[in-house]
């Protein structure tokens, strides 16, 4: 898990100070489509001119520097569509940008030193890689579909294939074996040489780490009980 | 119960100090789960539930219950119960503590105060696998179910999974293609067994 000493979001901090702070923030404002040129806005500025809720800034901007929200602060929430925008743009990251990127270092990897290590690493990432992204579809044709509907609807029967449990599991198990992944490069696999190469990779590995942590926090400690007060709330027409 | 968590039970009325015992102990990066009470009593309920290594106690929470405590203690002579000094008390009430810890203290000096407890926790951190172990990995990548490995070393079923979880305690590695990597690369079986 990822632990940290940073400042508590409040409306009024300057953003470009919070980035200063903790870099990982980018990836924060990449999520919510917030152009990296802050310059001096405060966060509930920023969050006005972008039209993003400011609340659910303000919770998934604490849960990357490391606070996570009480039941008050996420029964708050009303704004769902953000988050599943959200969602959906670090989808995105992860597909277009994250697991490319750290395919192409082991290719590099490889072609530099032809070891069975490498390989064997190499095929466990696409493997794991694969597992992801069916994943990422299963969310993006099955979740995050049924609870747009719910949202119009205000409640709909219960009808599809979406169980909250199984989704979670899935979620388990990507964590489970990005761990993996990462405890065999540091305790039990030596490559030869490439500092550079497998420092990127192990940076990118960690940048990944963090961010789908939160992504899964997001998903499953928040989304899922918001979606669940939808389902039982009584329908009024 | 995860043998490397160490649970630490804290009596102090104070919240800016209980913040400040938490925020130091997440410096230690140690598995420290923190448990908050308000009183004596409390805490000894939580005893038949929970077993801490630790105990860290403003003294004003026994000043008048001292007879509970000593028998709190003494039923619980594995936690280490540590006084929390931040104003005076009398040298008896302390010398009913196993320590002090004065609210000036260096981090040096709590985590050595600390490290009395941690000693215990870090032997099963080592990481080379015993030979039992090491039969159950590779059966396990041969792709076997608890229930088969079980049958095929003549142990029980239980015994394979407290295997396996030492094996992802010691190797930090929990999933099958993971193990499988670990066990190639460590030359524990041959690379056609497993790896396609």
């Amino acid at each position: 898990m990822y632990q940290t000493h940073k400042t508590y979001i409040t409306p009024d901090i300057k953003m470009a100070d919070l980035v200063v702070e903790n870099p990982k923030l980018l990836l924060l404002l990449e999520h919510f489509e917030i152009d990296f040129a802050v310059k001096d806005k405060s966060v509930a500025q920023l969050c006005v001119e972008n039209k993003i809720d400011l609340a659910v800034f303000l919770v998934f901007g604490n849960l990357y520097n490391g606070f996570f929200p009480d039941k008050n602060e996420i029964n708050a929430l009303e704004d769902i569509s953000t988050i599943i925008r959200f969602l959906k743009n670090s989808h995105r990251f992860y597909k277009h940008d994250k697991y490319p990127e750290l395919k192409s270092f082991l290719v590099q990897l490889h072609e530099r030193q032809n070891s069975e290590d490498i390989l064997l690493i190499e095929k466990f990432f696409n493997d794991y890689f694969e597992e992801v992204l069916e994943h990422l579809d299963y969310e993006e044709s099955i979740v995050f579909p049924y609870i747009c509907k719910l949202i119009e609807d205000g409640k709909i029967a219960r009808k599809n294939n979406f169980s909250a449990n199984e989704y979670r599991e899935h979620h388990t198990d990507i964590e489970t074996k990005l761990t993996d992944l990462k405890n065999l490069l540091l305790k039990h696999i030596s490559l030869k040489n490439d500092f550079s190469l497998r420092r990127k990779f192990l940076f990118s590995l960690f940048e990944l780490e963090y961010d789908l942590n939160v992504h899964s926090l997001i998903e499953d400690k928040i989304l899922l009980p918001l979606v669940g007060k939808i389902e039982i709330e009584p329908s009024n027409g | 119960m995860d043998k490397s968590r160490i649970n630490i039970a804290v009596i102090e009325p104070s919240h800016i100090v209980f913040e400040g015992i938490s925020n130091v102990l997440m410096k230690f990066k140690k598995d420290f789960y923190l448990f908050r009470f308000n009183d004596l009593e409390e805490l000894k309920q939580s005893t038949s539930k929970e077993k801490f290594n630790v105990a860290i106690i403003n003294p004003s929470a026994i000043q008048n219950r001292l007879n509970d405590f000593v028998k709190l203690k003494n039923a619980h002579s594995n936690t280490l119960w540590i006084a929390l000094i931040y104003s005076f008390f009398d040298d008896d009430l302390l010398h009913k503590f196993d320590d002090t810890l004065s609210v000036n203290a260096s981090l040096n000096q709590i985590y050595h105060k600390l490290g009395q407890i941690n000693n215990s926790t870090e032997k099963s951190q080592q990481e080379d696998l015993s030979d039992r172990e090491i039969e159950v990995l590779i059966q396990l990548v041969k792709g076997l179910a608890n229930k088969e490995i079980a049958d095929k070393l003549n142990i029980s079923i239980h015994t394979v999974i407290s295997h396996r979880k030492n094996i992802t305690d010691k190797t930090g590695i929990k999933s099958l293609s993971g193990l499988t990597i670990y066990a190639i690369t460590k030359k524990i079986v041959p690379l056609d067994h497993g790896a396609v």
